[in-house]
């Protein structure tokens, strides 16, 4: 080859550089698909469910009582009962796992304690939330003598959720690198102020991204309620908003729609899918909330 | 040397971790007011050395030490308030850090932490530790922006502002212009030989032209051994005692 030929080819592509484009396309295409496959079944199933409910969506629907044996009317008792297992729960269970999430990434030693709590942390968060409700059945129904009430079935949500509350604070701690806490303990700043002033501020929003998330996993399960406080049917007065006691018992969106769908006859279709429509609307309003936290995060980074 | 212009004292230092020795019964001393340099190669228990002076060993889980560390015929493993001791050492780490606060809140931070609160004191000594470190003039009006956003060169002398903002009587340098740039190392250089007048540095530093610049006297370790330590002329004379003291300063290996 002459040098003019080399000279000319040498920046035209090879089959060896068409390959790894065609790979690289390839490869981007099959991503790009499975992310619409994930993105597809969740639209469709929100359309199909407003599609549904329509006919007995409105404003008066969330704050109206059930009526005629809960085949008509709204949801306001079930409503009030969810947000008030899920403020509980989480007013027990936050503190308690972050308070917890600290000792364990910023004081526990790495010895063979700290490393068995770090794995039932990992594995409680794990367990099946029908495991959940029977121990909540039995510890505190039973064994606290609490019966079915808001309490009982606030206190095993809060069970179910610290272990993920623990994880996902110990995950926001330790994205605070290491060398901020050396060079604060450098200056004889104590673990404690170290913690406030450099720890904390950093990571606040991480945590609370993952308690918020929570919230949405307390809202939609039925399982642990259903045994611990929850029940079919609770006559509430409709102005009320705290109509509950700790020790009664409550109705609750997740628990109203299995009842609704499964135990009463003849009741319209567009009730059922409403009540699907505002559990949803409660988990992905939860959830706005804690991607909104999170773009917050990424925009006031400090380092 | 006589004893008492000695700062720091320190008698067959033995460190390890778990199972495995890094410092092997070193006995040397720090005399006060000047630079006194540390050379040797990685791995060799430079920076352990340090974490022991200002103890913040004790965070280290699996840490082993033994012998005697005196500052000022004190010793401190003995002191009671540890916090208010790691305050008399200060400490600048080989990478720059800019704690996630404002210029200013970065230097008011330890003083505030132990008590200071007073707003015209807090000024003072926050422009005085900054103008000490050389950036008094680069920040002086922009003291509310967030020290991470600082160039690397400007973070070491932050961090460098930092340890004096608890006006230490040593101050540790461990390898600090390794990630800065040769201008702003000339810089720091200069503040240390201005700093060295009031207070004991140990600078530690794999650049052995560094030490040789700044260090009157110098030591050298090597695998936790103390291989030779002297006035810094006799280290780099190419005379020194032990042979491979002369291979190190000379480039052979390290």
């Amino acid at each position: 080859m002459s040098e003019n030929e080399i000279n000319s080819k040498r920046f035209t592509k090879t089959s060896l550089v068409l390959k790894k484009e065609f790979n690289e396309k390839l490869a981007k295409g099959i991503f790009f698909s499975m992310t619409l496959a994930m993105i597809v079944p969740l639209l469709l199933i929100v359309s199909f469910l407003i599609y549904k409910a329509w006919p007995s969506l409105s404003f008066s629907f969330i704050f109206d009582m059930p009526k005629n044996g809960m085949k008509e009317g709204g949801i306001w008792p079930a409503f009030l009962g969810t947000l008030y297992l899920v403020i509980i729960s989480l007013i027990i269970a936050a503190p308690v796992g972050v308070m917890a999430a600290i000792y364990l990434n910023e004081y526990a030693k790495d010895n063979w304690l700290t490393r068995t709590i770090n794995l039932a942390v990992i594995n409680l968060a794990g367990v099946p939330s029908i495991v959940h409700a029977l121990f909540g059945l039995g510890a505190f129904v039973l064994f606290a003598g609490m019966g079915t009430s808001v309490i009982a079935a606030s206190l095993t949500l809060a069970v179910m959720t610290l272990p993920v509350i623990i994880a996902s604070t110990k995950e926001a701690l330790s994205a605070v690198p290491m060398t901020f806490r050396q060079a604060s303990w450098n200056m004889g700043v104590s673990r404690w102020q170290t913690i406030q002033r450099i720890v904390l501020p950093n990571s606040i929003s991480g945590i609370l991204t993952g308690i918020i998330l929570q919230v949405s996993r307390a809202a939609g399960e039925t399982a642990p309620i259903m045994f611990t406080g929850a029940v079919v049917f609770v006559p509430i007065a409709g102005d009320e908003v705290l109509a509950y006691g700790l020790m009664d018992k409550c109705m609750a969106l997740a628990m109203h729609l299995y009842t609704i769908s499964t135990q009463i006859p003849n009741v319209p279709e567009s009730l059922q899918f409403a009540i699907a429509v505002a559990l949803l609307g409660v988990v992905l309003l939860v959830n706005a909330l804690s991607i909104g936290l999170r773009v917050y995060l990424r925009t006031h980074r400090k380092w | 040397m006589v004893e008492s212009t000695a700062k720091l004292k320190i008698e067959d230092l033995k460190i390890s971790y778990g199972d495995k020795q890094v410092v092997h019964g070193i006995s040397f001393e720090i005399p006060r007011n000047e630079i006194f340099g540390v050379i040797g190669p990685a791995q060799s228990g430079k920076t352990s050395m340090l974490k022991v002076i200002n103890r913040t060993i004790d965070f280290t889980a699996n840490a082993h030490v033994s012998g005697n560390v005196k500052i000022d015929g004190e010793d401190v493993f003995k002191v009671k308030d540890v916090y208010g001791y790691r305050r008399r050492i200060g400490m600048v780490a080989p990478l720059p850090v800019g704690l996630p606060l404002t210029i200013y809140d970065n230097v008011a931070f330890a003083p505030r932490s132990f008590g200071l609160t007073d707003k015209d004191q807090l000024d003072a000594l926050v422009q005085r530790c900054l103008e000490q470190a050389a950036l008094w003039d680069e920040v002086k009006d922009r003291l509310g922006s967030l020290g991470t956003k600082l160039s690397g060169g400007q973070q070491q002398r932050l961090t460098i502002a930092r340890a004096l903002s608890h006006q230490p009587e040593v101050l540790c340098l461990d390898e600090f212009s390794i990630a800065i740039d040769p201008v702003t190392t000339m810089k720091i250089e200069d503040v240390l030989k201005e700093l060295s007048s009031e207070m004991t540095i140990i600078l530690v530093t794999n650049l052995v032209q560094q030490a040789r610049r700044l260090a009157k006297n110098t030591m050298f370790l090597l695998n936790g051994e103390l291989i030779e330590e002297g006035a810094t002329d006799h280290i780099f004379s190419g005379k020194a005692s032990n042979p491979k003291t002369n291979e190190f300063v000379s480039g052979a290996f390290g």
